[in-house]
Parts: structure tokens; sequence; C-alpha cells
């Protein structure tokens, strides 16, 4: 028998980018869950402040960029303080791509690695340290993308930062030996603010090729997260695809 | 820096299609579609026009979407050199 005991139900979430889009999702419905959360992005959206007026002892959040370390760094400071420590963290904020490779600026190109790639790795660096400095255990997902196994036009930087994710996501669950468990949920496309660029045509298009009839919608997302954080499993290191066989 | 005109992008983009076999039609109302045309072609015009100008043209794909017509890929080159 292992000697390391279970990783108990993620308490206090921390989700970036919880502002829209599948972030708000997950931080609905991980408050209806029964846990604590904080959530930020740049811009706190009024559904987020109307979450933080419902739930004031539940639920903290904040205008934060994630590429800026500092004000990262301050806001989980202030969040276990108002919540307690933080034991489970869910990557969810990046930028999307819709430009050639080609005809992306090397200026985009440094964004979107920085926002999707470098600041997440930097976020779980900084809640693993206090989390393992503090001895406890926790959970982290990482919402990464089918583009990380699956090639798709205009979206190469973004696949790249997708594919690094997942790729973390198994050698941090290596590293982290059994303390926490971390895993991916790679969706495949929804409507959203990130995928409102993609034509009509394109998205017909992925909707025929899908088994299921429908785009993913984030609904049927976020139970797979709640349950990466919440229910006792033994998934750890593994990217879960939800697209309805799209890409199968 | 010097732009490159409207007349100038035409003939690189005859350029592009002759490389192909195929010839650029007079009408600048011609779909893309008819002489086979695809983004990657626009592509190649666009590093071609960078390649005489020596500015980058960095694009978003949604404006290329818009593009149909052996015209709009000139007015839009046009105005990508501007911005
Ligand atoms: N939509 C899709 O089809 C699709 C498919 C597969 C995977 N995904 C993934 O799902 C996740 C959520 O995407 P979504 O479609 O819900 O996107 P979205 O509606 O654009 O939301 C993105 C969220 O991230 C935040 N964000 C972006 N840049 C940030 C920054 N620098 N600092 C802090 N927060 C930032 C945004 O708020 P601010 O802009 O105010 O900062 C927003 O809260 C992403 O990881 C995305 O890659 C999306």
């Amino acid at each position: 028998m292992s000697d390391t005991p279970v990783v108990p139900p993620s308490t206090v979430v921390l989700v970036s980018g919880g502002s829209r889009g599948l972030g708000l999702a997950i931080v609905t419905d991980l408050l209806a869950a029964g846990t604590k959360v904080a959530a930020f992005a740049r811009t706190v959206t009024p559904e987020l402040a109307q979450l933080a007026a419902e739930h004031p002892d539940r639920v903290h959040v904040g205008a934060v960029d994630v590429t800026d370390l500092p004000a990262v760094q301050a806001f989980v400071r202030e969040v276990e303080q108002r919540l307690g420590p933080v034991d489970g963290l869910v990557n969810n904020a990046a930028v999307g791509q819709d430009s050639m490779h080609t005809h992306t600026s090397t200026a985009d190109l440094a964004r979107i690695v920085e926002t999707n790639l470098t600041a997440p790795l930097q976020l779980t660096r900084l809640v693993v340290r206090r989390m393992l400095g503090q001895g406890r255990r926790g959970r982290i997902v990482n919402v990464t993308s089918i583009c990380a196994q699956r090639g798709f036009p205009g979206l190469v930087a973004y696949s790249a930062t997708k594919g690094g994710m997942d790729a973390a996501t198994r050698s941090l669950a290596r590293e982290l030996g059994g303390r926490l468990l971390v895993n991916a949920v790679a969706p495949g496309f929804f409507a959203s603010e990130m995928s409102a660029v993609l034509g009509s045509t394109q998205l017909d298009q992925i909707v025929r090729r899908t088994p299921t009839g429908h785009l993913t919608e984030p609904a049927e997302v976020v139970p797979v997260v709640r349950m990466l954080l919440r229910e006792q499993t033994n998934i750890n290191g593994q990217v879960i695809v939800v697209d309805g066989a799209a890409s199968v | 820096m010097d732009e490159l005109s409207r007349a100038q992008i035409r003939d690189l983009m005859a350029q592009v299609l002759a490389n192909q076999g195929k010839a650029l039609p007079d009408d600048d109302g011609t779909d893309l579609r008819e002489i086979g045309f695809r983004s990657l072609d626009f592509s190649e015009l666009a590093l071609r026009v960078e390649d005489e100008t020596g500015e980058e043209l960095n694009f978003d794909a949604p404006g290329l979407r818009r593009i149909a017509t052996v015209g709009d890929v000139l007015d839009f080159l046009v105005t990508l050199q501007r911005q």
C-alpha cells in the first residue's frame, strides 16, 4: 500500500480568467458545489462582480493581468487572507489567435506565449510553492484545447502554448509525486468571445465533423473540471478531451 | 520606405499566378475561386510585397476571409501597407 494519503477535494479554488466564457461558468459551478472561489481577469465583468456581491464570504475577485507577476502574487496573498489557503487552481485565462503564422507579428507571438504559457506556469509555480511550503495537498486543472492535439490553421502559436501546457501537466504530475493531482481539460471549440473570430463556415464544418452534432458547451466542460477538483479519483497527469469526438 | 502602388501589386499578383501556370484576368471583379487564388497564395503575394518594401505585413484571418475578388486583394494590400 502507498504511504501517500489521498488528495482531498479542493475547498478554495483560484480560477484565472474567471470573468466570462468558460472561466465564469467554472466559477459559478464551483460556488454551487460549495467551494470558495477566487477569480481574476484584467477586467471584472458585472457578472463576476455580482457573484462576489452575492457570496461575499465565499468569493474574492480582482482585476489582475495574469502576465503581471507581482500583481498576481499580491492577489494570491489577498485571497489567502480572505478565503484561506488555496488548495485548487484552474489555469483558464488565455488569449486566442486567428492569423496565419507567417503574418502574425512577433509582438503578438510573444503576447500569446506569455499569456497562455509563461503566465500559467508562473502562477502554478507560485501556488504550488505555497501549497508545498505549508504541507498542504491540492489539485490543479489546466484548461488547454483540442488544438494541442489536432492541427487548425490560424492557431499555430496558440496551439503551441496549449500543447506546452498539456506537456507541463504530465511532468508536473510526476514531479509532485501524488501530493497534488495535476490534470488538463481540453475542450473542443465552443461559442465564446475567443471563438467569435471563427467564421460561420468554419463553425458549421466543426459541427458537421462532430458525432454528437453540436459544438461543445461550457456547461459540458464544467462538470469535468469540478470532478477533477472535487471527486476522489486516481486521475493524474491526464488530458481529458471534451469535444463530442470531433477529433477522434 | 516606398509603398507599392496598386498596379505594382497587381504585377506581383500576376507573377504568383504565372508560377502556377495561371493567368490573372484583367477584370478586378473576378472571383478568386474562379482563378484558384487561395489564402496561401495571398500569403505569398503579401510576402513578395514585403520583399519589395522591406516592411512586414501582419494581419488577422477574419480580414482575409472577407476578400473575395482580385480587386479586394489589391485594396487590402494597399490599405495594409499604410497601417
Ligand atoms: N472558445 C473555445 O472555442 C475554446 C476551445 C478550447 C479551449 N478554450 C480555452 O478555454 C479557456 C477559456 O476560453 P473562453 O473561450 O472562455 O475565452 P474568453 O471568453 O475570451 O475568456 C478568457 C478569459 O481569460 C481572461 N484573460 C485573458 N487574458 C488575460 C490576462 N492577460 N490576464 C488575466 N485574464 C486574462 C479574460 O478576461 P480579460 O480579457 O478581461 O482579461 C476572460 O476572463 C481558455 O484557456 C481557452 O484557450 C477555448
